[in-house]
């Protein structure tokens, strides 16, 4: 009996605990879509003021942010300096493939960053910073929508699961 | 000696490091690629070909790597030269963008010309510069920024030397700097002597190639305020100097004392400034 109280409390606490990261990994998009937004008019200021050439401009930035962009700015700061690419977005795309990244339309944001930086003058590249901007926030509308929902969702289905599955095996 | 090599190659196509590094290590002046031929290495005035052609590619590859990927930062290209990290100069050819009238950057690059900057401690100990002003005249690739370099150095160890380094040339980081100099770089040539004069108080003022006009008023300026000069321009001879018009004003103010006219096999001659 003791054995069968603590499976069933094994699955229910596996499948919350899957409904929890699910929850959680939705949470950490909304948290780097934001950081991304700030680290972009950061950006934007720093080239406006300083006209900081990339590589410098891409380490300070990445010490204005946490998590998956601090990592994927100072990667690619690292990167611009070793000066082994043709071009930035060579070298966004090495990054990219050593960083985990938390979905899919992150990735393709970076990417899309990577493509925008390093091709224009000033107002060109602020430009290509306005548009990653613009994709950034699109991507960001739904999710903060639908925000409350979601995390409930996720939680609750894994809970759900979990107790499912534990009925049907006892 | 000192060069910043590995600021060089870092700037080349990888597949040209090692090669250059081997071939031109001691002896290289220039690097020349051109588009569709193989890239020629200037060694002591004999030339070296590589064995691969230059390919669009490698040329962008070299302006992004100089420029650091930034652009913006580099705005220099629409004078047709960018200063790369550890003072090398490449000169950019190709198809320019004018609008109205002047010249905004490159629609495409058909070839550039690396100068391997290197700095040699002590070459002008032989002159006198003590409280007078010095104009250094040669051709291209004879040795006038080397010189100005080493002789604002050497003045430096006992009078306070305002360099106005426009094109970051004369000391990128890694060369030795004198001991009383300070250094403006980035800065056009006229803005920067007035902003030393007004700001730094020194005694001399170096600045290397004048070009314009503008630099020629601003140096008759600081000469008038009792600061010594030192200077570059390009011209084989004093009397070629006389002769070109943009220089004229120079001339018949008769800021310099002296003249040091550089030969091609980098030796030089001093000589009095006519009254």
């Amino acid at each position: 009996m003791s054995i069968k109280c603590l499976g069933v409390i094994l699955v229910i606490g596996s499948c919350a605990g899957f409904g929890f990261s699910a929850a959680m990994a939705y949470e950490k998009q909304e948290k780097t879509l934001y950081q991304l937004l700030r680290v972009l008019d950061y950006m934007s200021c720093e080239l406006q003021y300083k006209l900081l050439p990339l590589p410098e401009l891409c380490r300070q930035a990445s010490r204005e942010c946490e998590g998956v962009v601090h990592r994927v700015l100072s990667a690619l700061a690292s990167e611009l300096e070793r000066q082994m690419e043709p071009d930035v977005q060579s070298c966004m795309q090495i990054v990219i493939e050593k960083i985990r990244m938390p979905s899919r339309r992150i990735r393709r944001l970076f990417l899309l960053f990577g493509r925008s930086l390093g091709k224009f003058d000033l107002a060109g590249q602020l430009r290509g910073l306005e548009e990653v901007r613009t994709a950034c926030e699109r991507e960001l509308r739904p999710l903060t929508l639908q925000k409350q929902n979601a995390i409930r969702s996720y939680r609750t289905l894994g809970i759900c699961a979990g107790i499912a599955l534990a009925i049907l095996l006892i | 000696m000192t060069c910043r090599w590995q600021e060089l190659l870092s700037i080349l196509p990888p597949w040209m490091r090692e090669r250059v590094n081997y071939i031109g290590r001691e002896t290289l002046q220039e690097l020349r690629l051109r588009i569709g031929a193989p890239p020629e290495l200037v060694l002591s005035g004999q030339s070296r070909w590589l064995d691969r052609l230059i390919t669009i590619e490698d040329i962008q590859f070299c302006i992004n790597a100089a420029s650091r990927y930034s652009p913006w930062a580099a705005d220099s290209q629409s004078l047709g030269y960018l200063t790369a990290s550890g003072g090398h100069r490449i000169g950019l050819c190709g198809q320019m963008i004018s609008k109205d009238g002047k010249v905004t950057g490159f629609r495409s690059l058909s070839s550039i010309c690396i100068r391997i900057a290197r700095d040699f401690p002590g070459i002008s100990s032989g002159i006198c510069g003590e409280g007078r002003s010095v104009l250094i005249l040669g051709a291209p690739g004879w040795g006038k920024t080397t010189l100005l370099r080493d002789l604002a150095r050497i003045l430096s160890q006992k009078h306070s030397v305002s360099v106005v380094d426009s094109r970051e040339e004369l000391f990128p980081t890694g060369f030795q700097r004198g001991k009383r100099m300070d250094v403006l770089s980035a800065c056009p040539k006229d803005t920067g002597i007035e902003m030393a004069l007004r700001v730094m108080g020194p005694e001399i003022i170096a600045v290397d190639e004048i070009t314009a006009g503008e630099d020629c008023a601003a140096l008759r300026q600081a000469a008038g305020c009792g600061v010594k000069l030192l200077a570059t321009a390009h011209a084989g001879s004093v009397e070629e100097f006389r002769r070109r018009p943009i220089y004229r004003p120079l001339w018949e103010a008769g800021i310099f004392d002296t003249c040091i006219v550089l030969l091609k096999d980098k030796s030089f001659r001093e000589e009095r400034m006519p009254v």
